[in-house]
């Protein structure tokens, strides 16, 4: 797989116009055709992938609301992950999109287009689920020529665009195969495949490597993220449960609870500055120890809070002092390690401690509050029991609201 | 532009989709759900066409109505009874313990469904028959005068071949049951020092139980309306509501008794179906 | 795994060929060594003989082969379009129309079979449409008879289908037309072929409608096997019962040579 192959898929979205065409548009011509549909392009998107937008729009199932009326820009080119636990509204918000779901209210953008009363075969859009949907009665190439062929696509290009995308998920040498004869992440490349190949302008991934052994997954991983950085105008949708999947993959991430957004951002902002509780807790894990706040924010950026009987500086925005708060510092941004004088210092019981290969987690009780570290390097561990002191830096630190929500 | 797209209303077109039920429907309600509607009002009706409910009466109260209808549920109750013990044995034998072609069996008792039901009774006549292969033998060692085996003649024949032929459909649902039940629980039961008959009635027949249901009232359908079978005994004395019909209607061209008794069979099978489609849902099926 | 002696397993299986030999292998047997005798009176046969299978490709007896193999196939047909057209329809409407509705196709199999032989007669033995002591009326009968069996067959291939697999073809592009041909169909074509099998053994073996009514010159197999039977030519009726199974099984692993063949990416 060669860089100018990729640079000719992505440039030559220009060139050719995007298969779909609405039913009846046909009549008016080609010349219209092609400025009335969601292939066109307009001043407002980047070339390759369209902005999808949701504007207030909430879902229903039997009398139960399960999307609480959302408002969501996805840019163009962006890689967002839903992430949450089951019953959040994450897949439901993705089946929205693909247009499964009638939303009760609302109206969904794909670009400029709403879609919102769009059946799913003219949206535009490519989509890869769970169990990879492969049709068993068709070869590889088949299925991948699927969508070009339902809609109609020049013979002479399907050929090519197969071509194209079974090369850029390095499937081409299983091209006359069947699908019971690939393995899972096989299937699961060939189904991305597929729904590359009619040039969407949103890629919907629902879970994608969630049946799949965790080697594989891995290595999945890494695929997904070489695909995103070679297709870099590529809208991505990705729903997850699986939040390390969520931190590798996204450009910006929505954590989504009880059928709403709890919290949304930048991937590395939302991970070091968590917005509340619920994001802190489900990105990676978080040691959350109530503060009051002491001192407020000084010219670094740093305020002082009192956790206990500590005083911890945290690097902060702007907050009155006498405000409660929790102090959240990852396990890993602990360290046994005497540092400089700008080190936060913490003294607790250790409670136990477990070796687990590549890391140590060490838990304490810091003052009735649990507090765990996580260390490469398990040297020099007091037994359990004793006292210890661990440190952390203020930059590593932040202070979140005590409600669950945001 | 898009706001053109826009007015599209494109969501799922439920109006349309209902066209398509139509043809469908207009076809078996022609063919069947019509005269079935015929039925009805012949029955109902008197000399001259008149809505009549005497004659009606009539039908029920005659001693051949009353003796086919205890007839036809006698029989089908017993052979459905003996299908669901037969059946259950059978069963937990090829599920539990499998013998090598246990699969194939399985299988070659599948396709006896696909056969016709009088080719049982054919066979039966050859081997239960008065001048059968049972007999034969037993009158010569051991000297009877007479034939002693003489059940297939009379009721006990039908429902002996009514067993043999629905079993498989109290078989199928049975294995399909225990065959998905977790070995494991089997297993476990064992080890917890639980004897065969014990794991059978404690862990196997409950989880066993919906299908249980579901082929019995299934059995009890079929065999309310078997008529191949009775036909081809043709047993003095043994009449059943399918074969009472037939013979009213064809061989007495008396079409308002036949009416008549169809309609009291298929109210009595409706509501055995209906029994059954219950029953069916709880399984899952 | 219930029982772990081998003693008590050897107990075991001897009760399972016991129930499995009387109820099935015996019969099957019987019937097959009567088709080549000429008498049977004692525990043996005597005299084989091939007379019965020639005369059941002759006279009468052929034209009963003729006329159970053409209504099979045509009803057969008949009710796999029926079935899948309104298995597919009703899926359309979504779970409640499916629950109300499908019970309405089921109804003809719950009914005896001489009831709706008797309905056709009554019904079409009047105007409108007369059809009384013609071909049609057995074709339509069997047709009524399997339509029930064959809608069933598909809805619970259709409802096998996880729905996965027509959202993506939908998300890619593909209208519903497109989608049922490509998609859809291809999937549950096993079901189709099964159903085809087995509602066409169906007809083959029906005996309750067709006797009430068959016209004279169309007279099915079971119905002439009935009336041999009935005067005494029980060896003849014997051989066109093994001519019946042996084209019905025939048929039925016919149609499993051809699913296996063509659609093994479909399973």
């Amino acid at each position: 797989m060669t860089t100018p192959t990729l640079a000719a898929f992505a440039s030559s979205q220009e060139d050719v116009p995007a298969p779909w065409t609405l039913s009846g548009a046909d009549a008016a011509g080609p010349a219209t055709a092609a400025a009335s549909h969601p292939g066109a392009r307009t001043s407002h998107d980047t070339i390759g992938g369209s902005s999808v937008s949701f504007e207030q729009v909430s879902v229903a199932y039997r009398g139960n609301v399960v999307l609480k009326p959302l408002d969501l820009k996805v840019e163009a080119g962006e890689f967002l992950a839903l992430i949450g636990p089951s019953g959040s509204g994450k897949t439901t918000t993705l089946r929205a999109v693909a247009g499964f779901v009638q939303p009760a209210g609302g109206r969904i953008r794909i670009g400029d287009v709403d879609v919102t009363n769009l059946p799913p075969y003219e949206r535009g859009l490519g989509m890869a689920v769970q169990n990879y949907a492969l049709f068993p009665h068709m070869r590889v190439e088949q299925n991948v020529a699927f969508g070009l062929k339902a809609q109609r696509v020049e013979k002479s290009l399907i050929a090519e665009r197969v071509q194209e995308a079974l090369r850029i998920v390095g499937m081409t040498q299983y091209a006359t195969r069947y699908p019971r004869e690939l393995s899972g992440g096989q299937q699961q490349r060939v189904a991305i495949a597929r729904a590359l190949a009619v040039r969407p302008r949103v890629l919907l991934l629902d879970e994608p490597l969630s049946a799949l052994d965790a080697q594989i997954r891995r290595s999945m991983v890494e695929e997904l993220a070489r695909l995103h950085r070679e297709l870099p105008h590529l809208t991505v949708l990705y729903v997850t449960h699986d939040q390390s999947e969520a931190l590798t993959l996204a450009d910006r991430i929505a954590i989504m609870r009880d059928g709403e957004v709890s919290a949304h951002g930048h991937t590395m902002q939302l991970y070091h500055r968590p917005p509340n509780r619920f994001a802190a807790e489900f990105l990676g894990r978080a040691n959350l120890l109530p503060a009051v706040v002491e001192t407020p924010v000084n010219a670094t950026g740093v305020a002082k809070v009192r956790v206990g009987s500590f005083s911890v500086n945290v690097s902060s925005s702007e907050i009155a002092p006498g405000s409660r708060r929790l102090l959240c510092v990852r396990p890993q941004n602990m360290t046994l390690q005497r540092g400089g004088s700008d080190l936060n210092t913490l003294t607790g019981t250790l409670r136990s401690v477990h070796w687990q290969g590549e890391l140590t987690h060490l838990a304490l009780d810091v003052e009735d509050t649990p507090v765990r570290v996580v260390l490469t390097r398990p040297d020099a561990l007091p037994q359990t029991g004793s006292r210890m002191d661990i440190h952390f830096c203020a930059d590593d630190a932040s202070l979140i609201p005590e409600e669950a929500h945001a | 532009m898009p706001d053109i797209l826009a007015l599209r209303l494109h969501a799922i077109p439920r109006a349309r989709n209902a066209g398509w039920v139509a043809l469908p429907i207009v076809v078996i309600a022609g063919l069947f759900f019509y005269p079935l509607s015929l039925i009805v009002r012949q029955a109902f009706s008197g000399d001259a066409g008149v809505a009549a409910i005497q004659p009606f009466f009539s039908v029920l109260h005659s001693r051949y109505f009353g003796h086919a209808l205890l007839s036809t549920i006698e029989i089908a109750t017993a052979a459905t009874v003996g299908c669901l013990v037969l059946g259950l044995v059978l069963a937990l034998i090829l599920t539990f313990v499998p013998f090598p072609g246990s699969v194939l069996v399985g299988r070659l008792v599948d396709t006896f469904i696909a056969l016709p039901t009088f080719l049982v009774t054919l066979a039966f006549t050859f081997i239960y028959g008065s001048a059968g292969i049972l007999n034969s033998l037993l009158q010569q060692y051991f000297g009877f005068a007479q034939p002693p085996v003489q059940f297939l003649y009379s009721a006990w024949g039908v429902i002996f071949a009514e067993i043999t032929v629905y079993l498989p459909f109290v078989l199928r649902p049975l294995l399909a049951s225990l065959s998905l039940m977790d070995p494991s629980q089997i297993e476990v039961a064992s080890t917890l020092g639980a004897r065969p008959w014990r794991v059978i009635r404690q862990v196997i027949l409950p989880a066993a139980f919906p299908a249980l249901i579901a082929g019995g009232s299934l059995c009890l359908l079929l065999t309310i309306n078997e008529f191949g079978v009775v036909l081809f005994i043709g047993a003095k004395g043994v009449t059943t509501l399918p074969l009472l019909i037939y013979s009213k209607a064809i061989q007495e061209s008396d079409y308002q008794a036949a009416c008549i008794i169809a309609v009291i069979n298929i109210v009595l099978s409706l509501g055995l179906f209906g029994l059954y489609r219950a029953a069916a849902r709880r399984l899952g099926a | 795994m219930l029982i772990w002696s081998r003693s008590e397993r050897v107990a075991v299986w001897a009760i399972a060929a016991v129930i499995l030999g009387i109820l099935f292998f015996a019969p099957l047997a019987v019937i097959a060594t009567a088709s080549f005798s000429s008498q049977w009176n004692g525990a043996l046969p005597t005299g084989p003989t091939l007379t019965h299978y020639r005369d059941v490709f002759t006279g009468e007896n052929g034209s009963a082969i003729k006329a159970s193999l053409v209504t099979g196939l045509f009803a057969s047909m008949a009710a796999l379009v029926m079935g899948t057209w309104a298995a597919l329809a009703l899926r359309l409407q979504g779970e409640q129309w499916q629950k109300r509705l499908g019970w309405l196709f089921f109804v003809p199999s719950a009914v005896p079979s001489v009831s709706v032989g008797l309905g056709l007669l009554v019904a079409f033995s009047q105007r409108p449409l007369l059809l009384n002591g013609t071909i049609a009326i057995v074709m339509v009968a069997h047709f009524v008879l399997i339509s029930a069996f064959t809608f069933g067959n598909v809805s619970a291939g259709l409802s096998r289908l996880p729905p996965d697999f027509e959202q993506v073809a939908s998300s890619l592009g593909a209208r519903p037309a497109y989608r049922l041909r490509h998609v859809t169909l291809p999937m549950i074509a096993p079901y189709l072929l099964a159903a085809f099998g087995l509602s066409f053994a169906m007809s083959m073996g029906e005996l309750g409608a067709t006797v009430m009514v068959y016209p004279p010159g169309w007279v099915t197999l079971p119905v002439t096997i009935f009336s041999l039977t009935d005067r005494g030519a029980v060896f003849s009726g014997a051989a066109l019962t093994i001519v019946l199974i042996a084209t019905t099984l025939l048929l039925l692993l016919g149609l499993e040579r051809i699913s296996a063949r063509t659609m093994p990416a479909a399973r």
